[in-house]
């Protein structure tokens, strides 16, 4: 059984692993699924409405066809800004514990968002309240115990335990109660020790290059290109690369869709050789041979004809060069105006769409446990619903009076205009 | 948000496949017809009432036709089930139980289980085919059916006579299922008699992984309350917050001295009872054969028992043969470092040395449906007698540094 094996039976590749037209198919359907129930759940809100003021009806029902029209639903795209704007957030959201929750942690909390919106929409279940839910349950699957209570005091605001936990049944759904999430984080460690070691004269040769030595590696790694940046020495470049590549893969790696396409070790490789590609090439050199190593160039002009892993290292440099190109691909949100603005719009129009059953989660999808005396599938009443428009006109009031929270600025200051 | 009324017109919903994963798959795999594929998805929608997750888990849910009760434990109920297309694949299905006093969601013996299981996938270790949830969001595993019962109903019955090539044959099996594990980088952390469940083939498999963890990064701290008492190696015993899979070993080598003697070799009152039960078999541990040992938080000494030589297992064991008493010698060694590695079990000369291992059709059985639910329905360091029920459940789920 080889490594390739073992991965390979990890739900992380069962499951969780797309070409990026399955994951754009499934993005749509899940959109389009979302789409209509919100639509539904609005007519539904309306006809609640009407049959309790049964003389306007006649003449408003044409005006509320007009109006079914109107009702525009987030597109995928729009979704996917609203996760990873909630991705990053997830971020900060461990940075404020004492201390930071591990990285791990955070990554884990991220993934779990970003699969949990495969085939759930933002329109039905709102990232806000998904968020604190998945990083809690990173927590808990990560080794990194800490009660519900502490979990929840550690939250900038006034979220309950029970915020916290409740979507937290709706959330394991969506994860296809699949836990395990393979990091790029231990692999990127490992190939900086072997690096180090190359780089103190201790490397060893790789079973298909015999004809690498300590030394032969150790001159290889002295004498590359330079780096991106001036380094005093190799150790210091190694050191350098190594935070760099780390740095990548907690945001890039983590904000865009890396871990479906790629498997971790693709990733943390092509975030070295961003951070540093001579010495990501080298790297890959005392692991296959390949068209740069230097030991074979002028040896003989189709250098390629002496390395039987000529056409898996091309192969894989393709591929390395793919998921390079999406993680330099990712700009913060939070740094990028441009990028702010249409968030704010996406947001705004959010608040139009967003499935007015499902608003309530502790009444709407909490176990019967929790809420024995209500039957999810009873309609929303028509007090229900204004008073629902009331809740989230004091939401917006107290969030503009609080200003700047964990959970950001907000994103739209007048919702209450129309 | 405007409320103006207006009239319903119904949906145009027709009803197609009822497999929404199908569907699923259907969409993913002709992206130039997105559009099409999608807006078949929502036609076929057999109830327009359910998120695609939930449309999978309904899928899921729809595959098993659950039985009879097979057992129940305080955290679990397990049930005979089977295929719904095909009635005599028997599987079991664990149903967790809310565990009313835990207040912060889905238990850790339960986080762990699914999280492990859904990721092992050898034959000697129990198969989980699929996790799904109920109408009352409880969570149901459906598990490989194993009606052999369990290696500690095998040993305590005195009507099964079993030998040696018997248990070369269940120490097989479990060293490949434990070498698995470490190779997957988990640790098992409660590996026991009756953990090691028996399919109706013969076939031996780890089960319940409610203590199991992954290796933690180096110098990341784990909790040392693991392992039944009983099975728990010295180094545990002391305190040592940092450890690998020779503390697995150390369990596999005490399951293969209780195939031998048909009795727990350390049957241990305490914890401090347990390290001087292992001081007296195999020698006290010293800085002199244990570097470090001192260091460990827990480290007592009474008096000191000289290091036993091989001649002491060779003598205590001697159904094991020469061959043998050096396997369990080498799981069975103090200083976890010099201990045996899952691997070097598996490459050891016992396994070629005579007696051949029994055949699986051959070993000794008995039916244990029963067992089997109540092994099941047990959660990680409970034992039947509930004798160290608080020792393993008093985790402090370590990583704190």
């Amino acid at each position: 059984m080889i490594e390739d094996d073992f991965y390979r039976a990890s739900s992380q590749y069962r499951l969780w692993s797309y070409t990026e037209t399955s994951l754009r198919s499934i993005r749509n359907a899940t959109n389009q699924i979302a789409s209509d129930r919100v639509r539904a759940a609005l007519r539904r809100a309306r006809e609640q409405h009407l049959s309790s003021t049964t003389s306007a009806a006649v003449e408003s029902q044409s005006e509320g066809a007009t109006e079914e029209k109107n009702i525009e639903c987030l597109t995928p795209d729009e979704e996917l800004v609203l996760v990873r704007y909630y991705c990053e957030k997830t971020v900060e959201l461990g940075e404020t514990y004492r201390p930071p929750l591990p990285t791990n942690v955070r990554a884990t909390a991220i993934q779990y968002l970003r699969r949990f919106y495969l085939t759930n929409s933002p329109m039905t279940y709102h990232p806000k309240s998904i968020m604190a839910c998945a990083l809690f349950v990173a927590t808990k699957t990560d080794n990194h115990y800490m009660s519900l209570r502490q979990f929840a005091e550690g939250i900038p605001g006034d979220t309950t335990p029970e915020d916290v936990i409740t979507p937290e049944f709706l959330l394991m759904q969506g994860l296809r109660f699949t836990f395990d999430v393979r990091h790029p984080f231990r692999g990127l460690e490992g190939g900086v020790m072997e690096l180090s070691a190359i780089a103190q004269g201790q490397g060893a040769a790789a079973p298909h290059l015999p004809h690498h030595t300590s030394d032969s590696l150790k001159r290889g790694i002295l004498s590359l290109a330079p780096p991106p940046v001036a380094c005093a020495s190799i150790h210091d470049r190694i050191g350098r690369a190594h935070s760099a590549t780390r740095e990548l893969l907690k945001s890039a790696a983590q904000m865009t869709d890396a871990y479906f396409l790629y498997t971790p070790s693709q990733i943390w490789l092509a975030a070295l050789l961003v951070a540093d590609r001579p010495l990501a090439e080298f790297y890959l050199d005392t692991k296959l041979g390949g068209p740069l190593d230097s030991t074979n160039v002028g040896a003989d002009a189709s250098s390629h004809l002496q390395n039987p892993l000529y056409e898996l290292r091309t192969k894989l440099s393709k591929v390395l060069m793919d998921c390079a190109a999406l993680l330099q691909s990712y700009t913060p949100l939070s740094s990028d105006p441009a990028q702010m603005k249409s968030l704010k719009r996406i947001a705004k129009k959010l608040y139009h769409c967003q499935n007015p059953e499902k608003v309530n989660l502790k009444r709407d999808v909490a176990a019967p446990r929790l809420n024995p005396a209500v039957d999810s599938a009873t309609p929303m009443s028509e007090s229900e619903t204004e008073r629902l428009v009331k809740k989230r006109k004091t939401e917006s009031q107290q969030i503009q009076q609080e200003g700047h929270s964990v959970f950001g600025p907000e994103l739209v200051p007048d919702r209450t205009k129309h | 948000m405007a409320l103006s009324p207006f009239g319903s017109r119904s949906p145009a919903v027709t009803v197609a496949s009822p497999n929404s994963a199908l569907r699923l798959k259907a969409a993913a795999a002709a992206p130039q017809n997105a559009s099409a594929s999608t807006s078949t998805i929502i036609r076929s929608d057999p109830n327009p009432e359910r998120e695609l997750a939930e449309q999978l888990n309904d899928d899921i849910r729809r595959k098993y036709v659950k039985g009879k009760k097979l057992g129940e434990g305080t955290y679990a109920i397990v049930y005979l089930g089977n295929y719904r297309d095909d009635p005599s694949s028997l599987v079991a299905i664990k149903k967790i139980k809310v565990n009313a006093e835990y207040k912060d969601g889905l238990t850790m013996d339960a986080i762990r289980e699914v999280k492990y299981l859904q990721e092992l996938s050898h034959r000697n270790i129990i198969a989980l085919h699929d996790v799904f949830s109920s109408k009352d969001q409880n969570l149901n595993l459906v598990l490989e059916f194993l009606p052999g019962g369990d290696l500690e109903m095998l040993i305590k019955d005195g009507d099964i006579h079993y030998g040696a090539a018997d248990i070369k044959a269940w120490m097989g099996m479990l060293a490949r299922g434990v070498w698995f594990c470490h190779e997957n980088f988990v640790l098992h952390r409660d590996i026991k008699p009756n953990n090691l469940l028996i399919g109706a083939d013969g076939e031996v498999k780890l089960a319940d992984f409610g203590l199991a963890r992954s290796f933690a990064d180096p110098y990341l701290n784990m909790t040392h309350q693991v392992i039944t008492r009983w099975y728990r190696p010295p180094e545990l015993l002391f305190g040592a917050r940092q450890y690998s899979g020779a503390v697995d070993v150390w369990s596999m080598g005490m399951v293969f001295a209780e195939l031998l003697l048909r009795v727990p070799l350390l049957a241990g009152m305490s914890d401090l009872d347990q390290i001087t039960k292992i001081c007296e078999a195999f020698g006290t541990p010293t800085e002199e054969n244990w570097p470090g040992v001192t260091q460990l938080p827990n480290y007592v000494t009474d008096k000191v028992v000289p290091l036993q030589g091989r001649d002491f297992f060779l003598r205590q064991f001697p159904t094991a043969g020469p061959v043998g008493a050096d396997l369990l010698m080498s799981m069975c060694v103090l200083d976890p470092r010099k201990r045996a590695t899952a691997l070097q079990v598996l490459q050891h000369r016992w396994w070629t040395t005579e007696p051949r291992p029994t055949n699986n059709e051959d070993l000794p059985r008995k039916s244990g449906t029963k067992k089997m639910g109540d092994d099941l329905a047990r959660v990680g360091g409970e034992t039947d007698e509930g004798l160290f029920k608080n020792a393993a459940r008093q985790l402090d789920f370590g990583g704190k540094k």
